[in-house]
């Protein structure tokens, strides 16, 4: 160690001229700092040589000598470390401010993970070079400056260092940046000038050319560097901006967009996809095809469902039970809308006894599918019927000039009359006996049946227009062939008034129900025993335990081959008079002692009867006409083999009061469109689905109202439009409205262009009227 | 006497409790907007007003008729019970509902509905997959890290070869013979190991199929990743045979030969070759039971490109009508469709997972044209299958490809014939690491198909059985609809950018899975020593480092 002018000069051999090691050296470096801050330090490749001045600024540090590695490693701010020649690996390595200048050239490392400081290279770097440099904010970007070239993977994780690399006698001219430079590079600038290999990290980076600001930063700075290697006859060379390039870090933003590529989705589609087909892929076996993305809630033709106001499409239950197909909803619409005559006027336009069948007699088929069942009991239909008693005749249409013969004025026969006569077709009924009625006239109990209203229709029905009454005329074959030729058509609805027998021993001892419950309804009831058993044991059964209990029995037996078919009020009359019912059971014979089972057993009676049914008796009718087994064979519209020839009611088939009603005005209906040229038309609806019905709008009463307005707001009007509202009031995009129509009606409709198929409407609706479709 | 109001009750009626997801409704949140049941694809939910009865139990102060009964009428969404309308569990309700007032939620209970699928005779089908979210796959740990033992790699840092073969690679010498004889050489394909596997335009919507490949175009063409996908029985666009991007398909062959008639016809004017040709024998999700696109999917594009009438079923059986033996099929199939492309288009044999396959693959190896074997694994997934086949047919894939390739390694010939895996990849999300591990086992590489309808085109399913109503071509995505109103739904341009992003995804884990492992220039392919799970039964089958 010497010193001259305040300058220290160390040498790394000992005396002996063996080297120091660097821990020795390092030794005397810091004792000498203590003293000086010029220090000539002639190493002999020490390393870590440089760093760790611990105290003040100002430090001067010339090496001369072979250059160990890591010159300046650690190094502080305000000292400078020179190397006259060249330097080894690490130059600058963790500098955190320091200026460190190599002449010559610097090996592999330099500038690893330094923060702060400057390193000047007058030469060329190896692989590595400022890879891991790091700035801190908080004071100036670490700076690496190259006169020459740099070897590979230059500048890895590079964060926001600055290096130049001015590409003066390059190690290979052709690549003055070496391999795949600035992988992982999230900050800084990197100069460079001179050709390049092109592989740097593009995901990482991008080659652009330095702005003003850049420009301005290296070209005020260059001959500092250039004074600082010595080597100031550079700088015009250096100096031509167009030579210079950058490499600069792409933001995090600009990142995600370099790991998807560089060309966006929609461009590669026109620019490459598209073009590959000249146009689109599809076209070809899908010509039209529009394939462009929709959202999720759609309207219009985008809906896979549409809403239809089906109003009127089903059949309330009420009214496809009904054989007559009495449309009751409307009826109790009308009242609703306090149109009561009107009211009554359509139920007589369907039948012209409301009050004695609905009202009395029938067991009200309609009412067992009532939906309001759902929320507490069904209508009450009789009371509805009773309130029609007092009604006007529905108005006629003027005799056209048609004639139809019908032949018996029972229940079918004078529907069929009456529904002919209101259109003006003139009908004529040849009735057996002296009253009309039939079965209802001359079966039925009267105590099923009060007279007085019973009377009260019949004599409603005298007054209709263009019906003719020839009563007390048993039709003859002869007669028969008359009508063929005096009437267009002729409708047989001569019932069924034969009964039916079982040709057991002593069957000659057993009266028919039907015998029995004409003498009584006659007046001359005949005369019967203590005991009574009646074999059959239904509904008719039932009618004649109750009157053999009125005329004497005092006990009435009812057997039967099955389980007994009678129900509802019949049966409940017969119970409660102390009938009982007894099955299975099978006649072997009648005797007087009563009626001798299968197996031995004798049930002993004074009289035995027998209902199982009658069976029509039609010698008026030609053999021509086909039958099948006794009754008369018919189509949908009840007509028979000869096209003018009809047959309504019992003749047709067994059934009760109302389905002889119901076939009545089938007929009429069919006649009458013959008669005026139409196309007539079977009742075809479907009654409607319950669970389209949304009940819970209306509160339960439980129990039906005591007048026909309060069962008007009972009825839930299935499948016809209460005018509720609702589905205006809950459509969630104001797609439905009201519209009035031009005959004063009114229809709810849905905008295509609104409704996004919610099916609230559907939901919604009391009546279940709207419906979706599949669109 | 039963009441006529009463409440009927059938073996198959079912409450609430019994159903595998259930509504969550919030009244009090719910705009009664109607976009919910709009959207619902199975009109499972609808507006239900409810009948609440108010009961006054006051004793005193009542008035003598008073019934001290009122009613209040509530409305809210309600879901339906009956087997047709059950939820499903999607969720469609919650993405269009504004206030999060509605969501479907797994009933934690006992859902009875499971005994009600088999309705109308039929047993119960369905789409998506086994419903069983056990992953071996995902238990297999990458347990070699090389630190300061091997030269360390750095995924973000260093380059890596990620591709592998797909084709018969002849031993060097024969390689080498061949060559200076001017022999035939069995075509080869460097491709990217994770393969988008069958699934045909048919059982996938137009978008759903255009912008899967659109994806696969820009990867290749754009990202210079050489991913290819797999078209499934069906055929494919007469424009896309004849386009560039032909290349990026491997064709599949089937039983039911749908679509084969257009492709043969396009041959002449095809720009490119496919990237190979898969012989569908069958299937892991429905091992043994064919292929079926019922009836109301064949729409008129679909009967177009399928060469067969609209509206039909278009059944694919179980097995091959004309073959008898793995000998005959070999000859039969596979030089067929080598020689159709002159010899230039790999052909390979896609099986199910089964304990034959090691059978299969020694007849492979000996014959010159089989260029791999890809196995599917029982956890695959399927546009409609019967759930007995979805769920308890077939072999898991694990061990059925590691079999497989020792049994090639005994034979020296490991570096020959490829395997590929298929087969509840990425059932649980980890499509990489489950891929790679596959790989790890001794896979070439890996095909998937539900991960990528997951992944790319946002399907709904899971392996908690939500969704997976496939096969009836309601899917509320659109990805497997051929209802224009529901597969507009997608946009191709979305599913392609997703299937670029899925990919660049998959190379990045990948590299962070073979840079521990010090590997960056080949695929470790059988480099099982890298690999541990922490099941001793597992690791004894698999012939891998058990570990815990």
């Amino acid at each position: 160690m010497s010193e001259t002018n305040n300058t220290i000069v160390i040498k790394g051999l000992n005396e002996n001229g063996q080297r120091i090691s660097s821990q020795e050296f390092e030794k005397l470096v810091q004792e000498a700092a203590e003293r000086s801050q010029n220090l000539i330090l002639h190493t002999y490749g020490q390393h870590n040589v440089g760093g760790r001045l611990l105290k003040g600024t100002g430090y001067r540090i010339v090496l001369k000598g072979p250059v160990g590695q890591r010159l300046g490693c650690m190094a502080r701010p305000g000292v400078t470390v020179v190397s006259e020649g060249s330097a080894s690996n690490d130059v600058g390595y963790l500098n955190i401010g320091a200026d460190i200048i190599v002449k010559g050239d610097a090996g592999d490392g330099v500038c690893n993970a330094m923060a702060q400081g400057r390193v000047m290279i007058g030469g060329s770097i190896g692989a590595r070079g400022l890879t891991m440099s790091k700035w801190n904010p908080e004071y100036a970007r670490p700076e690496l400056w190259v006169l020459g070239s740099v070897g590979d993977i230059f500048a890895e994780f590079n964060c926001g260092g600055i290096g130049v690399v001015c590409g003066i006698n390059p190690k290979n001219a052709e690549n003055v940046m070496g391999y795949r430079p600035c992988v992982g590079m999230v900050g800084g600038w990197i100069f460079y000038r001179g050709k390049t290999d092109g592989s740097f990290s593009k995901g990482d980076v991008k080659d652009t050319v330095p702005n003003d600001e850049q420009w301005q930063w290296l070209i005020s700075r260059l001959p500092e560097f250039l004074e600082a290697i010595g080597q100031p006859q550079h700088l015009a060379t250096l100096s031509n901006r167009d030579e210079w390039r950058m490499l600069i870090a792409l933001t995090p933003q600009e990142k995600t967009l370099s790991n998807l590529g560089s060309m966006p989705m929609q461009d590669f589609r026109a620019r490459v996809w598209e073009a590959a087909f000249g146009g689109d892929p599809l076209r070809d076996i899908a010509p039209g095809l529009d394939r462009s993305p929709i959202g999720l809630i759609v309207t219009g033709e985008l809906r896979r469902r549409v809403p239809y106001w089906a109003n009127r499409a089903n059949a309330a239950p009420c009214t496809f039970y009904c054989p007559t197909h009495i449309p009751t909803v409307e009826r109790l619409r009308l009242i609703r809308e306090g149109k009561i005559e009107e009211s009554y006027e359509l139920t007589l336009r369907y039948t012209p006894f409301p009050a004695s069948v609905c009202g009395a007699i029938c067991p009200n088929l309609c009412m067992e599918q009532c939906s309001r069942q759902g929320v507490d009991a069904s209508i009450d239909i009789a009371m509805l019927g009773r309130a029609v008693l007092d009604a006007k005749l529905p108005p006629a249409k003027p005799n056209i000039g048609n004639k139809v013969a019908i032949i018996g004025g029972g229940p079918a026969g004078m529907n069929a009359a009456w529904q002919l006569a209101q259109e003006g077709i003139e009908a004529h009924i040849y009735e057996k006996e002296e009253k009309l009625g039939g079965k209802i006239e001359q079966v039925i109990p009267w105590e099923r049946l009060n007279i007085a209203i019973w009377q009260k229709e019949l004599e409603r029905f005298l007054r209709m227009p263009n019906i003719v009454l020839h009563l007390g005329h048993a039709v003859t074959q002869e007669d028969f062939e008359q009508f063929l030729k005096e009437y267009e058509y002729v409708i047989v609805a001569a019932g069924a008034h034969e009964p039916r027998r079982i040709p057991f021993p002593g069957s000659e001892r057993v009266i028919t129900a039907l015998d029995f419950l004409k003498s009584v309804k006659s007046g001359k009831p005949m005369q019967i025993g203590r005991r009574v058993v009646i074999i059959g044991a239904g509904n008719v059964g039932c009618d004649v335990a109750c009157e053999a209990y009125r005329h004497g029995a005092e006990q009435v037996i009812l057997v039967d081959i099955q389980k007994p078919l009678a129900f509802g009020k019949e049966r409940e009359a017969a119970e409660k008079l102390g009938a009982v019912f007894r099955w299975p059971v099978t006649t072997k014979e009648v005797t007087d002692e009563g009626l001798v089972l299968a197996d031995g057993e004798v049930i002993p009676a004074d009289t035995v009867m027998i209902s199982i049914g009658d069976v029509p008796a039609l010698p008026f009718l030609p053999d021509t006409v086909e039958r099948f087994r006794g009754w008369i064979k018919t189509d949908e519209a009840g007509r028979t083999s000869d096209s003018r020839i009809f047959a309504i009611g019992d003749v047709e088939k067994p059934g009760l009061i109302t389905h002889a009603l119901g076939a009545g005005k089938r007929t009429a209906e069919c006649i009458i469109a013959l008669l005026t040229g139409k196309e007539w038309q079977p009742f075809k609806q479907q009654v409607i689905d319950k669970k389209a019905l949304t009940t819970a709008h209306y509160c339960p009463t439980h129990g039906s109202g005591s007048s026909v307005t309060d069962e008007a707001d009972r009825c839930l009007s299935c499948g016809s439009c209460r005018d509720c509202h609702l589905c205006e009031t809950i459509c969630p995009t104001k797609a439905i409205s009201r519209k009035i129509l031009p005959d004063g009606g009114y229809e709810y409709v849905s905008d295509d262009s609104k409704c996004i198929a919610c099916g609230f409407c559907a939901d919604t609706c009391p009546c279940g009227i709207w419906v979706m479709k599949q669109a | 006497m039963v009441a006529v109001s009463s409440i009927p009750s059938s073996p198959s009626d079912l409450t609430y409790a019994d159903l595998p997801w259930l509504i969550e409704h919030r009244e009090d949140r719910c705009a009664v907007c109607g976009k919910c049941t709009a959207v619902c694809p199975v009109q499972a939910i609808q507006l239900t007003y409810r009948r609440q009865r108010i009961v006054g139990l006051g004793m005193l102060g009542k008035a003598k008729n008073d019934p001290s009964v009122n009613y209040r009428t509530l409305y809210g969404i309600k879901q339906k019970t009956d087997v047709a309308h059950r939820c499903i569990g999607c969720g469609m309700c919650s993405m269009v509902c504004p206030n999060e007032a509605i969501r479907p939620m797994p009933n934690p209970n006992d859902p009875r509905l499971r005994f009600h699928m088999n309705q109308a005779g039929d047993a119960w089908k369905r789409g998506g997959r086994r419903n069983d979210r056990d992953s071996l796959l995902d238990k297999i740990i990458f347990t070699r890290i090389s630190m300061l033992t091997d030269p360390a790699l750095d995924a973000g840092r260093h380059e890596f070869f990620l591709n592998t073969i797909l084709g018969r690679i002849l031993p060097p010498e024969e390689f080498l013979q061949r060559r200076a004889k001017g022999e035939w050489i069995p075509p080869t394909r460097e491709i990217f190991p994770f393969i988008i596997g069958s699934m045909s335009f048919g059982a996938l919507s137009p978008n759903m199929w255009l912008g899967l490949l659109q994806g696969v175009a820009y990867l290749n063409e754009v990202l210079k990743i050489p991913v290819v996908m797999a078209t499934g029985e069906g055929g494919c666009p007469p424009w896309v045979l004849k386009s560039p991007f032909l290349k990026y398909i491997i064709l599949q062959i089937a039983s039911g030969y749908f679509g084969w008639d257009e492709i043969i016809r396009a041959i002449p004017e095809m720009q490119c070759d496919p990237a190979a040709i898969e012989i569908k024998y069958g299937q892991g999700a429905k091992p043994g039971d064919g292929g079926l696109l019922m009836w109301f999917k064949v729409s008129k594009l679909i009967a177009r490109l399928r060469g067969v009438p609209e509206g039909v079923d278009l059944p694919s059986p179980p097995v091959h009508q004309t073959l008898y033996s793995i000998e005959e099929s070999v000859m039969k199939m596979i030089q067929t469709m080598s020689m159709a492309w002159g010899f230039r288009v790999p052909v390979y044999p896609k099986i199910s997972g089964t304990t034959s396959a090691k059978a299969v693959l020694n007849n492979l190896v000996r014959n010159p044209y089989a260029s791999g074997m890809l196995i599917d694994g029982m956890d695959g997934g399927t546009g409609a299958a019967y759930n007995v086949s979805m769920d308890s047919m077939g072999h898991p894939i694990a061990s059925n490809i590691r079999e497989c390739y020792l049994d090639l390694v005994a034979q020296g010939r490991e570096n020959e014939i490829p395997l590929f895996a298929a087969g509840g990849m990425g059932k649980n999300g980890n499509i990489a690491q489950n891929g790679m591990a596959l790989i790890l086992l001794g896979a070439s590489g890996v095909h998937m198909g539900k991960y990528i309808m997951q992944a790319a085109a946002g399907c709904l399913g899971s392996e908690r059985n939500r969704c997976n109503v496939c096969n009836i071509g309601l899917c509320p995505k659109g990805i497997t609809s051929q209802n224009p109103k529901l597969y507009r739904r997608l946009d191709p341009d979305q599913v392609a950018q997703r299937v670029v992003e899925v990919f660049t995804s998959i190379r990045t884990e990948m590299k962070k899975i073979m840079a521990p492992l010090g590997r960056s220039q080949s695929l470790p392919i059988g480099m099982s020593d890298a690999i541990g799970i922490n099941d001793a039964a597992a690791a004894e089958r698999l012939k891998i480092r058990y570990i815990c």
